[in-house]
C-alpha cells in the first residue's frame, strides 16, 4: 500500500473534459412538462412540484429536445436514442479532453467507458474508436452498473492499470443520459424524485502512468468500500420498458453512518488526517447527501461549494458528476503543488470509492 | 367517522405493504417512525397515497402531533369531512 511519503511517483490526471447536451430546460419548464402526467394519478400536484424544487437544481441539459421524449415508450426506442446521443456526446468530450492534455486519440492505450443509463454492443468506446481513430491495439473496458460511483471508481481502476503500465495513457469516459431512462408511466414517488434530480452529461478524464513528466495531480491511492445488505438502497429494476429506478431515503443515513470512518481510515493509512485535505471533490448526489458529507466530515460549506454549484447548474449527472467537480477543481488554479485532495462518490451496491490526490 | 377511519387504516396498510414493501403488521397504535420504520421518503409515499385515495391535501403543519397510524387516520378523516364534495 502506498504511503503519504512514498517517493515513487503515481499515475497522474492530465485533464478532464466536460460536455453537456445542447437542449436545456429549467426546472420550472420540466415541472410544467411533468404536471399533466402526474395529474393522471396524483391529487396534490403542489407536493410533487415541491419535491422537484427541493432538490436545489435550477435546470438540466437534455439529450433530446423536451418534446421528443413523448414518443419514446419502449426500451428499444429509448436505448436507440441513448446510443445515438452517447456516441455524439462521447466523441465531443473525448476530443475536448485530449485537446486539453495536448494528446491525440493515437496516444491512448486503454479506454475505460462507464455508464449506467444505456446499453450498447459494441460498446460506446468501440463506436468512438471508429469516429476518433484510436489505435488498433487499443484496450477497452466497458463498465456498466456502478452507477454514480463509476466516475471515481473508473479513475481508480484506470490508475490500477497504469501502475502496471507506467508508460501508458488511459481515458475514463463517463456518458450518462439519465433523461433517456425516465419511465414516464412510473408515477411512483422515487421516480418523480429521480426525474427532478438527474440530468445528462459526459466527462472524460485523461490519465497517464508515472513515467509521464507532465503536470497534473497524482492519484496516490484509492479505496473501495462495500456496504453489505444494502441492495435495495439504490439501483435499477430492469423492466420491459427499461430501467425502473430503485431509490430509498437511506442514502444520507448511510453516509452519516459510514463516510467519516471510511475517510479517516483511508487517510490514516497514508499518514494523513482530514485537516490535511485542501480539496474535497464530492459526487453531487443531492442536497441531503451533500449535507451528510459536510456534517460527517465536519466540512464548512465552502469545501463542497463546487459540488453544490454543479448540482444546482446541471443536476446529478450520475458517474459524470464527480468528474465535473474534479475538472472544475483542477482548472480553478486554486490547487498548489503539495496540496492533498480526496475525490469521493457513492453508488449502487451500496458502495463508495475514495481517491487520494496530490497536486 | 369511525367507518372512514377504518378505511384510512386499511389504505395505510395497503400502501405500506404494496408500495413500501413492509412485511410486518400495521396496527392503529403503531408509531409511524419507530414501529413502522418509515423514513422521509416512506412518509412522502404514504402521504401521497392517502391524498390520492381520499382526495385531500395534507401539509407539513398537519404533520405536527401525528405520531401513530391512528393519528394519521384521524387527520385524513378530518380533512375528508372538511373538504366539500362527494364522499369518496
Amino acid at each position: 500500500m502506498h504511503s503519504a511519503s512514498s517517493p515513487s511517483p503515481s499515475p497522474l490526471v492530465r485533464a478532464v473534459g466536460r460536455a453537456l447536451p445542447p437542449h436545456y430546460a429549467t426546472q420550472e419548464q420540466l415541472i410544467s412538462a411533468f404536471r399533466e402526467l402526474w395529474a393522471r394519478k396524483h391529487f396534490n400536484l403542489e407536493r410533487l412540484e415541491d419535491l422537484h424544487r427541493a432538490v436545489n437544481v435550477s435546470g438540466r441539459f437534455l439529450a433530446l429536445p423536451i418534446n421528443e421524449y413523448h414518443p419514446l415508450v419502449s426500451f428499444q426506442q429509448r436505448n436507440d436514442a441513448w446510443v445515438r446521443s452517447a456516441v455524439e456526446l462521447g466523441e465531443k468530450v473525448v476530443r475536448q479532453a485530449l485537446d486539453k492534455a495536448g494528446l491525440t486519440p493515437r496516444d491512448v492505450d486503454h479506454v475505460f467507458f462507464v455508464t449506467v443509463t444505456g446499453l450498447a454492443v459494441p460498446s460506446i468506446e468501440a463506436r468512438l474508436a471508429n469516429r476518433l481513430g484510436f489505435r488498433e491495439d487499443l484496450r477497452r473496458t466497458p463498465i456498466f452498473g456502478l452507477g454514480c460511483v463509476a466516475g471515481a471508481a473508473g479513475v481508480a481502476r484506470a490508475v490500477d492499470y497504469l501502475r502496471a503500465w507506467p508508460g501508458h495513457t488511459a481515458l475514463v469516459v463517463a456518458v450518462e443520459l439519465c433523461s433517456l431512462t425516465l419511465q414516464r408511466e412510473d408515477l411512483s414517488i422515487p421516480n418523480i424524485i429521480a426525474s427532478g434530480l438527474f440530468g445528462d452529461g459526459a466527462a472524460c478524464v485523461v490519465l497517464q502512468g508515472s513515467e509521464a513528466g507532465a503536470p497534473g495531480p497524482r492519484v496516490v491511492a484509492s479505496r473501495a468500500v462495500f456496504y453489505p445488505d444494502t441492495e435495495r438502497v439504490m439501483g435499477w429494476d430492469i423492466v420491459d420498458s427499461g430501467f425502473k429506478v430503485v431509490l430509498s431515503a437511506k442514502v444520507p443515513q448511510l453516509v452519516r453512518d459510514n463516510v467519516r470512518a471510511n475517510v479517516d481510515g483511508f487517510l490514516a493509512a497514508h499518514g494523513l488526517k482530514r485537516s490535511d485535505i485542501r480539496h474535497w471533490v464530492a459526487h453531487t448526489g443531492g442536497p441531503k447527501v451533500l449535507q451528510a458529507f459536510e456534517e460527517s466530515l465536519e466540512l464548512p460549506r465552502e469545501s463542497l461549494a463546487r459540488s453544490w454549484a454543479s448540482l444546482q447548474e446541471v443536476g446529478n449527472l450520475s458517474s459524470a458528476s464527480v468528474l465535473f467537480v474534479l475538472g472544475e477543481t483542477m482548472e480553478s488554479q486554486e490547487p498548489r503543488p503539495g496540496d492533498w485532495g480526496v475525490m469521493m462518490a457513492m453508488g449502487p451496491g451500496f458502495c463508495a470509492e475514495l481517491v487520494l490526490l496530490r497536486w | 367517522m369511525a367507518e372512514l377511519e377504518g378505511e384510512v387504516v386499511a389504505e395505510i396498510r395497503r400502501i405500506l405493504g404494496e408500495e413500501l414493501e413492509w412485511k410486518g403488521a400495521v396496527e392503529p397504535a403503531h408509531d409511524l417512525l419507530k414501529d413502522l420504520q418509515l423514513d422521509s421518503l416512506g412518509i412522502t409515499v404514504l402521504a401521497v397515497g392517502l391524498e390520492n385515495r381520499f382526495r385531500v391535501k395534507l401539509s407539513e403543519e398537519d404533520a405536527v402531533g401525528v405520531l401513530t397510524v391512528a393519528d394519521l387516520a384521524r387527520l385524513v378523516t378530518q380533512r375528508v369531512v372538511e373538504t366539500p364534495g362527494e364522499r369518496r
